[in-house]
């Protein structure tokens, strides 16, 4: 009772197809050209590789398109021109070793920007990358490579011609490239990693981590995009979304045609310029080269004691505290926790009275920071009580409705003055 | 205290209860041992010792053995007959000669999986050598992920999980694939139906991504007592399988006891509703203390139960204790039962068919069957449970007053010597084979000629072409999309056009329960639908079929809702053809349009299925693409016995088709449907169709095709028995003109 496929395929034809639209709504509401479907052209590829600019590498019986451009170094890209970079890491040699975003140790030349463009955001084996963007410093200027890959059957070409152009991956620089495009990279690569060179290893600066921790709170959200706009001031004429590339270039593969795929080029392009602008930018605020407003240098300041910089993190936090700002309190906090913590009980226990005193209502952590020093540094258990009340006070104040968090913190402070008094009265005694 | 009568005395007493229709005794089986392999490793061996195992059970070893020379293997394995042991030597000695080897197991549920995984460790903990076996599912940490997955030697996990994570990123997995050389499937008859037949898809897009990676992995599947376990395994793996179905394990003198609850109303012909008389029978044994396990059908049976059975402990010093099991509930409280029901501080436990499957929770002296389960594979499964020490162990089934459990009861011989039912399965199924086309070109793209499962798929790949889903360069098929199809598929579930049942009581806290598919939202989730939700009763507040949701509400009624449906039924093709008994049946096989329009729908309630109410539903019709067999009348015979009396004899017919079926294929009633035409579309004539409930089919009604003829003779024996004169719910059901509706229907079975 074998019915053939082909039959059932015929009879079923249109409930499969229901089927499919219905999984195709729940995926996106994006619209996908109906066109109709044509087997692909190598003609047509190499007359799209020619008004695009690309040349042809061959590989075995494959090939791939890649487009190479030198940008003089006056470019300007936004508010900075591509010789800043060298400059900017000359900057990084002397000082800030520690930090995430240096390039001590390095050449300008070593810095790969990098940036790609994929079938779709998941993570699984069936999306590809179908572009890849490369930029960094050569004597003729910024090189930047792209390469394109003209279909899934072109793979090995493709990884083989990025992988012998790039040698080390040692220093990319990526807007989230660490949890997207590098598993990309891993992934594809197994389907060609016995054709083409191996990939070395991975080290890199990824630029989102550092805009979330400057921008987060000022962005809608911490996008490449938004970044460009709205911190770096720039703007794109006719910028093609990302989220259409999958499209257009399924399209493509359809009809290989210049024109469906110029734009995310273009916009692949765009973003690796951007990422050369955007890292000259957050080193230089890094590093103090250019101003930074309070918030920027407050987080910035927590992130070097993060990483261990804690010199640089102080004198931050000394220039906050002298000023005016909204972060002038957090900063005093922070240095007076910096002090205590490096045995300057004096400056320390200064700076939270001095919080305490400029603030009416505070927050009572500091009121309880002060309590400790006065009681295990300074054994002036008399301060110590005052502040321990202060500090209830505080809390009682700040908070009508009452948790149960609250009052466990409520109840440990009680204890807390029920020692102090003991304290207290064994002295006197 | 009153002292505890023993066993004997109680088996005594109920030789002489005149509702026990029928005693079956099995008797005591002593154990086959085999000697340990000589190829198995000393420290195995010893550790085996340890752990009290003296001796290897015969099945044991030819397991080992067989496994050992290369054969894939399914073995059948009753309830503790130790069949863990059959995979884990075989495994643990490759592992232990070779390291970098792989297994994965498979299990139809996360507990199972960490059960085994709980055994494996205290056996790799006694042996001494630090082999890695971990589950690997959704309450996996993701910490410790990525070491599983390049380094785990024995990985567990589910179908599900293998098909939404391993699979779509197997290059992760590499270590893995390269060196798989087991895969172990536990509980081979769950995977049937709708089910089985995605999980078959799943295991070809296994083998696929295995043989791009160069291995080979040998299977090993375990299952209960089914019809065709080979043929099963076979199709489920497209394996050539070796089959070990002999069982060395002991076992005590059983007496099966079949119990018929006496008739309470003579002129309708109900009996009394078993569950009391369950809770009767289980109170005498659990009041002198003799564990005993009780099987019922829903969630809300076995709740129910035990609250009627913790009764008994009202007034008593020494308290009874007596709990429920089933799933839903935390793995911690689990555990603890299953503990308890070990060490025998558990006296009584209430079970859904959660404890047919492997958990281990020893062996108890009695078990309680609430109704004919359904199959006979879940008979031998839940009786397997009672058997424990010397002492003799004793099954009492209860039947229900439904035809089935009637025919059962009836016909004790035949229940006992009556095989078990054939599992089925539809691999080819056109609707799940593309979603999984779909999946497997998502992890590598398709040559040209290359075949899935044995089947030819570059039609289906052109035609993915054309759907803009997979795109055609240089003779291969790539997945050319943004989607993630794994997403939409559950293997659990039915078609992918499913709807969300959302669960309102608490309107802060919406919570979906459930889905299903469109053609059973509209015929049991339209407004104002009592839905059933595993023994939860919840009211349909609203049927959203733009947003495809079901918003439900939960209530506590005493009535059901059955929806009548206008059902039009095309044949599309006919694939078979035939006529038996002298041409004076016909009976096809095919695939058939069916298009449904929900009328009205009827609240029934529950003891008495009286009908106390009514209302409409308003919904468009929806059409589904199935497989079904029907069987067709000469049109003669509507003038032989009047167009009322024959219809209601259809309709007789096809209640009891509807409850004859499972005799033949493992299928839950939700799978098939039973739809009488006193005129079909195709052949013009008197006809009843089966179909299977799922588009495309699922190979239920092809069998059906094929055991027309003894289908239509048990379906004679269940009229003919039955003591009613105008139909009951143990045979016709009520119909119109019910008195002639039967005779009708009888003279139409014997003319055959």
């Amino acid at each position: 009772m074998n019915v053939s496929l082909t039959k059932k395929l015929q009879l079923y034809k249109k409930q499969l197809h229901d089927m499919n639209m219905a999984a195709k709504q729940t995926q996106s509401k994006q619209a996908v050209f109906p066109e109709q479907i044509e087997f692909e052209n190598d003609r047509e590829i190499h007359r799209a590789a020619e008004q695009l600019g690309a040349s042809i590498n061959y590989f075995e019986n494959q090939y791939v398109l890649v487009h190479t451009e030198y940008l003089p170094l006056d470019t300007k890209i936004g508010q900075y021109a591509l010789s800043d970079l060298t400059s900017l890491v000359q900057c990084w040699q002397s000082g800030y070793a520690q930090h995430p975003l240096s390039a001590c140790g390095l050449s300008p030349e070593d810095l790969l920007f990098f940036d790609t463009e994929t079938t779709g955001l998941g993570s699984g084996t069936g999306q590809m990358i179908f572009l890849i963007g490369l930029a960094r410093l050569t004597a003729r200027g910024i090189e930047l490579k792209q390469y394109f890959l003209p279909g899934p059957g072109h793979e090995a070409a493709f990884y083989d011609a990025f992988l012998r152009d790039c040698h080390s991956l040692k220093n990319l620089v990526t807007f989230n490239g660490k949890a997207f495009d590098w598993p990309r990279v891993k992934t594809r690569h197994q389907f060609v990693r016995d054709q083409v060179p191996k990939l070395p290893a991975f080290g890199h600066f990824d630029l989102l981590h550092a805009s979330r921790r400057l921008w987060k709170n000022r962005l809608e959200s911490v996008r490449l995009q938004t970044v460009e706009k709205d911190i770096l001031s720039m703007g794109r004429s006719e910028d093609v979304p990302g989220k259409m590339a999958p499209f257009l270039y399924f399209q493509f593969l359809k009809h290989p045609d210049a024109k469906l795929v110029k734009g995310i080029i273009e916009h692949n392009r765009e973003d690796v310029l951007t990422l050369i602008s955007l890292y000259i930018h957050l080193s230089n605020k890094v590093m103090g080269r250019i101003e930074c407003d309070a918030e920027e240098s407050y987080e910035i300041a927590r992130w070097d004691q993060q990483v261990g910089d804690l010199e640089h993190a102080k004198q931050l936090w000394k220039m906050l505290s002298a000023g005016n700002s909204s972060f002038k309190n957090q900063a005093m906090l922070r240095l007076a926790e910096l002090y205590k913590r490096a045995g300057d009980y004096h400056s320390s226990l200064n700076l939270f009275e001095l919080v305490i005193k400029e603030n009416d209502v505070t927050d009572e952590s500091a009121c309880i920071e002060a309590a400790k020093l006065l009681e295990h540094q300074f054994k002036d258990y008399e301060r110590a009580i005052y502040y321990t009340k202060r500090a209830i006070e505080c809390l009682h104040h700040s908070n009508q409705v009452t948790k149960s968090t609250d009052n466990e913190i409520d109840l440990k402070y009680l204890k807390r003055m029920d020692r102090l008094d003991q304290k207290r009265l064994a002295e006197l005694s | 205290m009153i002292g505890h009568e023993t066993i004997d005395v109680l088996l005594s007493k109920l030789r002489e209860n005149p509702n026990i229709v029928h005693w079956h005794t099995i008797p005591k089986k002593e154990a086959h041992y085999a000697p340990f392999p000589e190829s198995l490793d000393h420290r195995v061996r010893e550790a085996l010792v340890r752990r009290g195992v003296k001796s290897l059970y015969a099945h044991q070893a030819e397991a080992y053995q067989s496994v050992m020379d290369g054969k894939d293997v399914v073995l059948v394995t009753p309830t503790a007959s130790g069949k863990t042991l059959c995979y884990n030597l075989p495994v643990l000695k490759t592992i232990i000669t070779k390291p970098e080897s792989r297994a994965l197991y498979f299990f139809p549920t996360k507990a199972l999986a960490q059960d085994q995984k709980n055994e494996m460790a205290e056996l790799i903990n006694e042996i001494g050598i630090p082999i890695k076996s971990h589950t690997y599912d959704g309450d996996t940490a993701g910490s410790i992920r990525q070491k599983i997955r390049q380094a785990g030697q024995i990985v567990m996990t589910n179908p599900d999980m293998l098909h939404s994570s391993i699979l779509p990123h197997h290059t992760k997995w590499v270590s893995l694939f390269e060196n798989l050389q087991f895969v172990v499937i536990d509980e081979l008859h769950t995977y049937r139906g709708v089910f089985g037949s995605h999980v078959a898809n799943v295991i070809r897009r296994l083998e696929r991504i295995c043989r791009y990676y160069g291995s080979h992995p040998q299977f090993i599947c375990t299952s209960a007592t089914i019809a065709n376990p080979r043929e099963h395994a076979e199709a489920l793996t497209g394996r050539r399988m070796f089959l070990i179905d002999s069982n060395g394990a002991p076992s005590v003198r059983k007496h099966f006891l079949i119990y018929n609850p006496p008739v309470t109303n003579k002129q309708l012909n109900v009996r009394e509703d078993e569950g009391l008389a369950v809770t009767r029978l289980a109170t005498e044994f659990l009041k002198n203390k003799i564990q005993t396990i009780v099987f019922a059908k829903s969630r809300l049976k076995v709740e129910l139960l035990v609250s009627h059975l913790q009764k008994l402990n009202s007034g008593r010093q020494d308290r009874a204790t007596i709990c429920a099991y089933r799933g839903g509930y935390l793995p911690l409280e689990r555990r603890r039962i299953e503990k308890g029901l070990r060490n025998g501080e558990i006296m009584g436990v209430v079970s859904t068919n959660a404890l047919e499957l492997g958990v281990d929770i020893g062996q108890l002296q009695v078990c309680i069957l609430t109704g004919y389960p359904g199959n006979m594979a879940s008979v031998w499964q839940q009786a397997g449970r009672a058997g424990r020490r010397q002492e003799d162990a004793v099954i009492i089934m209860v039947a229900s007053s439904n035809p089935l459990d009637q025919y059962m009861a009836g016909h004790a011989d035949y229940f006992f010597s009556r095989k078990p039912e054939d599992v089925r399965i539809n691999p080819d199924n056109i609707m799940i084979m593309m979603e999984h086309i779909k999946c497997s070109a998502y992890e590598l793209p398709f040559k040209m000629g290359e075949r899935f499962g044995g089947q030819e798929v570059d039609e289906l790949c052109e035609y993915l072409t054309e759907e803009d889903v997979l795109h055609y360069q240089r003779e291969k098929w790539y997945w050319m999309s943004d989607g993630f199809p794994a997403n939409n598929i559950s293997l659990r579930s039915a078609a992918q056009d499913s709807f969300a049942i959302v669960d309102v009581t608490d309107r802060g806290h919406a919570e979906v329960i459930g889905e299903m598919d469109r053609f059973g939202a509209m015929t049991m989730l339209y407004e104002d639908a009592i839905y059933i939700h595993q023994g939860t009763q919840y009211h349909v507040d609203d049927l959203d079929l733009e947003e495809r949701k079901a918003y439900v509400r939960k209530v506590n009624v005493n009535y059901y809702t059955d929806s009548d449906l206008a059902v039009q039924l095309d044949v599309l093709a006919e694939d078979e053809y035939n006529s038996f008994d002298n041409e004076k049946l016909e009976k096809g096989y095919g695939d058939v349009s069916v298009r449904a329009l929900p009328t009205v729908f009827k609240k029934i309630r529950f003891e008495t299925y009286e009908n106390i109410g009514w209302g409409k539903i308003h919904l468009p019709e929806m059409e589904m693409h199935t497989t079904a067999a029907w069987i067709s009348f000469s049109p003669g015979l509507l003038d032989t016995f009047g167009k009322e009396v024959f219809q209601g004899a259809l309709v007789g017919l096809s209640h009891l088709l509807r409850h004859a079926a499972p005799l033949f294929v493992m299928c839950d009633q939700a799978d098939l449907s039973v739809v009488p035409k006193i005129k079909a579309p195709h052949n013009e004539k008197p006809t009843v169709f089966m179909y299977d409930k799922y588009p495309g089919g699922i190979g239920l009604s092809e069998k059906l095709y094929q055991v027309m003829p003894v289908l239509l003779e048990k379906v004679q024996e269940m009229v003919e028995n039955c003591s009613c004169e105008s139909g009951c719910p143990s045979c016709i059901g009520f119909v119109n003109e019910g008195r002639m509706a039967k005779l009708a229907l009888l003279r139409l079975l014997k003319d055959r």
